[in-house]
């Protein structure tokens, strides 16, 4: 058995921490959209270290625009 | 008073006059309940993410106002009966709300918006005075 390799990650910021006037609203799509997959999916936190709390306003935001047709529940973003 | 915003999605083969009677209709129930319309946005035309009744485009019409949930429950209820409105969403911006400071606000917010625009403008005449040079 080789040692197990450990990894050290590099440390992740918070986006929306470091730039304050990055705002999450459910209307602005074009700041959404880069936290969802080509199938529409969230992405976890892990993937690009946002906060808690801010992952969480994320989310509601997300949904809030699935519901009223800005976003894809499922299915490529074409817009 | 409670800060909303709703948004509506009419359907797309509706007349332009048909849009401004559902906003005016908005409006009346709203003012009748003593609330106040801050800003109403029509979006227009836009390609839905996925089909509503058959629809793949809508009409987006964005309401920010002040009201009471009374109003609320009464401008859904319309909406629901209405065959021209494909889907709605209304969210509550803020629980207590001042109508007269938040549109103060909003005017300042366009004014800057409006001076930003016009230092863009200049930066963009100076460049092109430049490239004639």
């Amino acid at each position: 058995m080789p040692p197990k390799k450990r990894i050290f990650p590099r440390q992740k910021v918070c986006r929306f921490c470091a730039d304050k006037s990055l705002v999450i609203d459910y209307k602005e799509v074009r700041t959404l959209r880069n936290f969802v997959t080509e199938r529409g999916k969230i992405i976890p936190r892990r993937i690009y270290g946002n906060c808690a709390k801010h992952q969480r306003k994320l989310t509601d935001a997300i949904k809030k625009a699935r519901q009223i047709a800005l976003m894809p529940y499922s299915g490529p973003t074409y817009l | 008073m409670r800060r909303y915003e709703t948004i509506i999605i009419v359907r797309p083969n509706i007349a332009e006059d048909e849009i401004e009677a559902i906003a005016a209709k908005t409006t009346s129930i709203i003012e009748g309940d003593g609330g106040t319309i801050l800003r109403i946005d029509k979006w227009g035309l836009k390609k839905l993410a996925y089909l509503i009744k058959k629809e793949s485009q809508g009409y987006y019409v964005f309401v920010d106002y002040a009201g009471i949930p009374a109003s609320v429950a009464e401008i859904e209820r319309v909406y629901r009966i209405d065959d021209r409105i494909l889907k709605y969403l209304t969210v509550k911006i803020a629980e207590a709300c001042n109508p007269e400071a938040v549109k103060e606000q909003l005017a300042q917010a366009e004014q800057l918006r409006g001076s930003e625009d016009t230092d863009m403008d200049e930066e963009s005449e100076l460049r092109a005075e430049e490239e004639a040079d």
